[in-house]
Formats: structure tokens, sequence, C-alpha cells
């Protein structure tokens, strides 16, 4: 296991690299100054060049990557254009409130789509039909719209949460809960769906082995051969889905933030990219990747757990 | 950070340039109306409750200088000087002025102290103004006339001037000049913790990052208890109009701006109430008029602009409306006799034969927020046979491209609101908004004229002739001003109408709101 951990984690550094060199690449490419994003409408292109001056973004791209790299190496990931303050206290004044909301999404996707999936494996026929067709629709709504609806309903209509739903989990963790209901459902109903389909095929699968007809002459029952032997070997699939949802909700949490008003990364991302404020763009990009990388090794680490075939021998 | 008004169109600083604003600017100063800037909010027993606004989202930065819009700004900070409802230049922090074709000078309000303590003084001012002339701003331009700034006392402040500037005062009425307390400016604490001298200070602890800001009233304001209605105001970031209707409705905010399309959609909720404002100037420009340019030729230009329909657009964006002319009637540069170029497809065939049907086959530049109006503008062009591509960019392109030459025509706000301003920006010879940087002897000799008039009562009068010598020779046409819709709950505020400073987006009159009721 310590061998699957170590070649992982040396893998995360050069993925990290990679990220991090396209990323400043990519903003750098694309046409118009950051100078002239401050400027606005009244930028000259002699304001523009004493600001990109000023900026340091006269200086070779070669020159400023290596320093902003090696400056990265160190936890510093620079100062924003506009705001002028430290990126990372930028991040970490917004990661809370997109990962809660990822985190929040993450948990109404395994609660509703593992059990889901189960049920479905388990119960042929109608309920099988019926989960069938609702993960078909959970899959084919669009995470903004079925967002905008909840918030119509249960926000404006019913008055059962607020329509400005953040509060931080440290100022008042009720009133956080409160407000992560409705965002986490809208965000993670999607991958609910993705992952029931997916529990459902591998418990069908694993439901059909020998050694469920093994455990079953044992004279185990059957609630014990579907929650303890089978779904542990079902999982090993759903784990692998599970990562690439992780991947799938950080995003859609930026237009999920959107909708109800969440001060996350997601939305301060956006402001910059339009803002052309690359630190921040490029301190979130590699903030998020690191995060996903992490993530990965995560699931490697339990999918090795879970399947001893997938360690490195 | 750009908010829902910016999705339809351009919106920089526009003041409204305002009759008697370039009179009274040399006047020495004008009686102080009142202490307080605004008596009308009174409340009897001083400021009471929550006031809960809505903007769409925070300023990226609360530096003086920065892209602020007005209705985040006029909460903390106030401004040296501002416009009132006549449209008069009155005190605010500076409560005398003089001004002569070398400097402006200031006299300032004693007695006012920053959020955070300092003291305001001459020594604030000229630490305010530096920062955003000298600073990365958007709004250093407006500044650079001033050479230097000496604070001859302390409530004395004397702004050299590099030429003579009749509208200076005028600009430091709009969000130009801001100003912060000059040790938040120094410790650059002032990005994201505002500390003006405005009746509300900002509380940190009672706001959350992101959704929603905090400000409570200042207990040491210069203008006393009395000269405001609420105790408090919170300023929400809720982007999405359905959202922010839908928080109207269930009582989370009391005011907010709104597409006219969701006003439709809730105006029949008990209480829900409304006001427009023009906010938002803009016009094409056509840039290539020098010699041998694509629209060198006066009537190629008359041409293009009687082709233009701008009542089109006033359809597909019910908040702009058409105009003859930049300065509305009653502002300084209005000229009655100026009729424009209304709509005539004849009229404008004819000129363009006149003109010799020279081919003009060109690209154009346009931002998300204005490329349908472009669009629009490029089929009623080709209804003439001239041929116009329009491209769309990011905003931050084409903020540094559309008016820099690359492009013969060119689609943006204007956002001056004094002749002067006008003129020089985008149409004296040496202006940074004409590339080409040609300019007929008329023009300017009528443009010489009215800045030597100065302040005298005949410069109104030979400003409005240049906006005629601009409209013949087709500078510019097809003027539209957009308004700015503020929809709030008149169930729990009471007093909200139109701000007196015009020309400003998202902005409401706080100071003369009040709790229903009380």
């Amino acid at each position: 296991m310590r061998k699957l951990v170590v070649s992982r984690l040396a893998l995360a550094v050069p993925q990290l690299v990679i990220v991090a060199f396209v990323v400043f690449s990519m903003t750098y490419l694309v046409p118009g100054s950051p100078a002239a994003a401050i400027l606005g409408a009244s930028a000259t292109p002699e304001s523009i060049r004493q600001v990109e001056a000023q900026l340091g973004l006269d200086r070779p791209a070669f020159e400023r990557l290596i320093d902003w790299a090696w400056n990265a190496l160190n936890g510093d990931l620079g100062v924003s254009f506009v705001t002028t303050l430290p990126v990372t206290d930028m991040l970490l004044q917004r990661m809370p409130a997109t990962l809660s909301l990822t985190v929040g999404g993450m948990v109404v996707a395994l609660a509703l789509g593992i059990g889901l999936g189960v049920l479905s494996a388990v119960r042929a026929g109608l309920p099988d039909r019926v989960i069938g067709a609702a993960t078909s629709v959970g899959l084919s709504i669009p995470e903004f719209w079925f967002g905008m609806i909840l918030l119509l309903v249960f926000a404006v209509e019913l008055g059962w949460v607020p329509v400005v739903a953040y509060v931080p989990l440290t100022d008042d963790p009720l009133a956080w809960l409160r407000g992560m209901i409705l965002p986490s459902i809208a965000l993670g109903i999607g991958a609910a769906a993705l992952i029931a389909r997916q529990t459902r095929g591998a418990m069908v699968e694993a439901l059909a082995s020998p050694y469920v007809d093994t455990l079953t002459a044992a004279g185990v029952s059957r609630r014990r051969i579907v929650l303890r032997y089978a779904l542990k070997n079902a999982m090993v699939p759903v784990l692998a889905t599970t990562g690439l949802t992780f991947r799938i909700l950080i995003g859609t949490s930026f237009v999920v933030e959107q909708i109800f008003a969440f001060p996350g990364a997601g939305r301060l991302l956006l402001t910059s990219v339009i803002g052309k404020d690359f630190p921040v763009v490029q301190g979130g990009v590699i903030v998020i990747a690191a995060l996903v990388i992490a993530l990965n090794l995560l699931i490697d680490v339990s999918y090795g757990l879970l399947n001893p075939k997938v360690r490195p021998q | 950070m750009k908010t829902k008004a910016a999705k339809r169109i351009a919106k920089t600083p526009i003041i409204a340039a305002v009759a008697a604003t370039l009179a009274l600017a040399g006047c020495g100063g004008g009686s102080e109306p009142s202490a307080n800037p605004s008596a009308a909010g009174s409340a009897a027993g001083g400021p009471s409750g929550t006031l809960k606004v809505n903007w769409g989202g925070f300023p990226d930065s609360w530096a003086p200088g920065a892209e602020m819009e007005a209705g985040y700004m006029r909460v903390p900070y106030e401004t040296l000087v501002a416009l009132d409802a006549q449209g008069q230049v009155t005190p605010v922090l500076a409560t005398s002025w003089e001004q002569t074709d070398k400097a402006l000078t200031l006299k300032l309000r004693e007695n006012v102290v920053f959020h955070d303590g300092a003291q305001f003084n001459a020594e604030a001012v000229k630490a305010n103004l530096e920062s955003v002339r000298d600073g990365k701003t958007a709004f250093a331009g407006p500044l650079k006339v001033i050479e230097s700034i000496d604070a001859v006392d302390d409530l004395t402040v004397r702004l050299n001037l590099a030429s003579p500037t009749p509208s200076l005062l005028t600009t430091l009425t709009t969000r130009v000049a801001p100003m912060a307390s000059p040790k938040a400016i120094a410790a650059g604490t002032v990005a994201q913790t505002p500390a003006g001298t405005g009746p509300w200070a900002y509380d940190a602890a009672s706001s959350t990052p992101g959704t929603r800001m905090s400000f409570t009233f200042f207990p040491k304001y210069w203008g006393g208890p009395q000269s405001v209605g609420f105790q408090t105001i919170q300023l929400f970031a809720i982007p999405d109009d359905n959202a922010a209707a839908g928080a109207l409705s269930s009582g989370e905010i009391d005011i907010t701006d709104m597409d006219p399309a969701m006003l439709e959609r809730i105006k029949s909720t008990p209480g829900i109430e409304s006001v427009a404002y023009p906010a938002i100037r803009n016009n094409p420009m056509f840039f290539d008029r020098g010699p041998g340019g694509v629209f060198a030729d006066a009537d190629v230009r008359r041409a293009a602009c009687y082709a233009l329909d701008t009542s089109v657009v006033t359809k597909l964006e019910p908040d702009f409306k058409a105009r003859t002319q930049h300065f509305a009637e009653g502002e300084t540069g209005y000229n009655q006799a100026t009729a424009g170029y209304t709509h005539d497809l004849a009229k404008a065939k004819e000129l363009y034969a006149k003109a010799g049907n020279p081919p003009v086959k060109i690209e154009v530049i346009a931002a998300p927020y204005n490329a349908k109006q472009f669009n629009v503008y490029a089929s009623q062009l080709a209804e003439i046979g001239m041929e116009v591509k329009v491209q769309t960019a990011p905003p931050p392109q084409y903020n540094s491209t559309w008016n820099s030459g690359r492009y013969a025509l060119g689609l943006g706000s204007n956002d001056e609101l004094t002749p002067f301003d006008w003129y020089k920006a985008w149409f004296a010879a040496d202006a940074p908004g004409n590339p080409s940087k040609t300019e007929s002897p008329e023009l300017k000799a009528a443009a010489d004229k009215a800045i030597a008039a100065g302040t005298s009562p005949e410069a109104a009068q030979l400003w409005g002739e240049v906006t005629r010598i601009i409209s013949d020779e087709a500078l510019t046409c097809g003027h539209l001003a957009g308004e700015e819709l503020v929809v709030w709950q008149s169930q729990r505020v009471e007093g909200a109408k139109a701000p007196s400073q015009p020309w400003e987006t998202n902005l409401i009159n706080y100071r003369d709101l009040k709790p229903k009721g009380e």
C-alpha cells in the first residue's frame, strides 16, 4: 500500500507542473491585456503600456513563469492585479464555500446514487424500471435549471429556506446546513443519477457471482449478502466514477454558486478570467488541480484497499 | 466587477453635464445649502432599521480609482462636491471653491473624520487624488490634467492644472474621486475594507465575505444622525435576476436593480415599485475619418447616420431611449436646433450616391453586451451597401481596441458629462478617441471660442454650437440613453426615487430612504 501511495505522489508532481505550465501559458496567450481590463474603457495605448510595466508584464514570459513557479512552490501564489490582495488569502476566503457546496453535492450524489442503485439491483420489475426512468431524467436535467426551480419553489414560494443561502459553517452551523440543502440537491442530482446507474450495474454483476450462491447456501441472509459482500465488491467501479464525479461537481458548482449567490471560488475565477486577473486565475486553477490530484490519490488508495489486485507488486 | 446592467451596455463613469456646472465652477463656491447633504431624508429620531440592497455583486476593490459603481461607492464614501437635483454643484466635503485657468482651490469642511479615525484635511485630499491619478486605476485619465497638488493649509487644497479644465469640478462629483482614509490607502487595506467619510461605515464583523456587506451608521459622521433614515445598509450580491426577484418578494432584500422583463413578471406583487433613470449613453463613432479613410467624406458618414434606425434597438432593448444628441435638454452642450439623424433610407442612399458610393467594407469589434446592437446597425448599413462585419471579443480586449484606431467604426459609451470633456475625449485633433487626428477648422474654432469663454454665461451657448457642428459633420450619431431600473418593496421602504447624481449606475437616493412608517 505504501508503494501505491508513493508512486501516486510521485506522479502528482509532474501533473502539477504540467497544469501550472499550461495555465500560465494559456492565460498569456489569450488576446487583450490585463492592463486594459484594469483601466477600463478609458484605456489608451500609452496608459496600457505604463500599467503593464507596473504589473511587470513587460518582462519576458519565461522569466515570469519561473518566478511564479518558484513563488508558488513557496506557498506564494502572487498578488491580484485588481484587488492587490495576496491570491492565497483570496482563495482561502472563497474555497470553504466551494468545498462546502462540492462536498454537499457529493453527499447527495453518493447517498441517493448508491441507495437507488442498490434498490434498483435488488428489486427487479417496477421499482427497477421507475428508478431507471428517474436516473434518465436526473442525467438530462441541467443543474442551473433545476437549481432555479428549487429556489423558486422552496425559497420564494414556500419560504422554507433563504434565497441568500450561504452562511459560513463557523458562524452558524445550523444556518449553514439549512443553506446547503437546496444547492447541494441542485448540484448532486445529476451525479446521483450517474452513480445510481453505475451502482446498479455493478451490483447486478456482483449478485450474479458464484460467491453469492455459496453465501446463500451457507445460510447467510440476503440483506447481509447485499450490504456486506456484494456492495463492497460493487464499490470498486463506483469509486472510479466517484472520482470523476467530484471533478465534474467542482466545475458545475461554479454555475450553482451563481444561482444561489454562493461566494465561492467559481465566481471569483469567473470574474478574474473576464477581468484578466491572471494571478488569481493561475492560483485558483493550481489549487483546484491539487485538490483533484489529492482526491484521486485518496480514491486510488481506497481502490487498493477494496481490491488488493490493483496494488503494485 | 460587472453587474447585470453591464451586460446590456458598457458602463464607465458617466456623469451628467449639467446646466450651470461650468458657470458655477468659477463662481467662488456658492453658499452652502446645508451642513446636511440631504436634509430631506432626516428621520426625527435618528436612523433606524436595516436597508437591504442588491446590486448583483461587489466591487473587486474599494480603493479610490477602482471600477466601483456608484451604488456601492456612495455608501461608505463621499466626494468633495456633488450634483443636486437641479444639476448644481453643491458642497459636500469641500465647502467652497475657486477656479481659474491655472488652478482649482478648494476649502474643505472642518471636523470631518474617516471611519478609521484619520482626519480629513488637505493632505488627505492630496493623497486620494494622487493615488487615483498615479495608480493603476480606471480613472487616472480624468485627473491627469492635475499637474500638482498643494496642501495650502490644513483645510485648503490647490489643484494646479496643466491646461484650463473648466469641467474638473464636475469630475470631482463623480466616482472618479471618492475620498478614502489616507491611512487605509497607504496600508493597502482600503481595497477590501472601505474607510470613507460617509454616513455608513463598513462593519466587517456583521458581514459575510462575498455574500453580504454590512455598513452601520458612523456616530462621528459630520452630518449628524438626522441626515439619514436607515441605521444599517446591507449590500447583497445576488447575480441572478430570478433569485433577486425572489429575494425581493420574500423580504430578504428591499431594493434591487432588475431587467425590465423581470419587473413585468413581479410588478403585480403588492408593494413593488420602481423607478428608471438614464444612466448610460452610447453611440457609434466614425474613427477612420482622416484623409483617405473609409469615412473621410462627411456625406458617407451622413449616409450611414441616416441608414441607422435606433428605434429597432429601443424595441429590442426597452431600457434604451433614442436621443438626438449626446447632451440632454437642460445640460450644458445641448442644442435645441440639433435634430440629429432620423432614419431615412432614401436620403441615406442619395447621400451615399452623392459621395460616389465609395466601398465601405470594414470589420468592427463589439463586446458581448453591445454585440446585438452593433449587429442591428451592421444590417441597417448593409441596406445602403456598406459591408460591416461584427466580431465579438471579451470586454478587456474590446475595451483596449475598439477606439484605438484599428477599427474604422466603433460603438461604445461616451461617458463624458461636460461638453469640454466630450470634445477633448473624442473630437479634438489630439483627443485620445480621435485616432485619425483630424479636426475641421470650423469645429476647432468653435471649441476654442467655447473654451475661451471659460465659465462665463455665454459658454453654454458656445458649447451648443460645438454640439451642432459635431452633429452636422456626422462625427457621431445614433445617440442612445440606457436606463437603470431600480425596484423596491414600498411596504418596507419609503422615500425612494432616482438619485440626484445623474448618469450613475446601480444607485438609489440612500440618504432619503427610511423604514416604512417611521
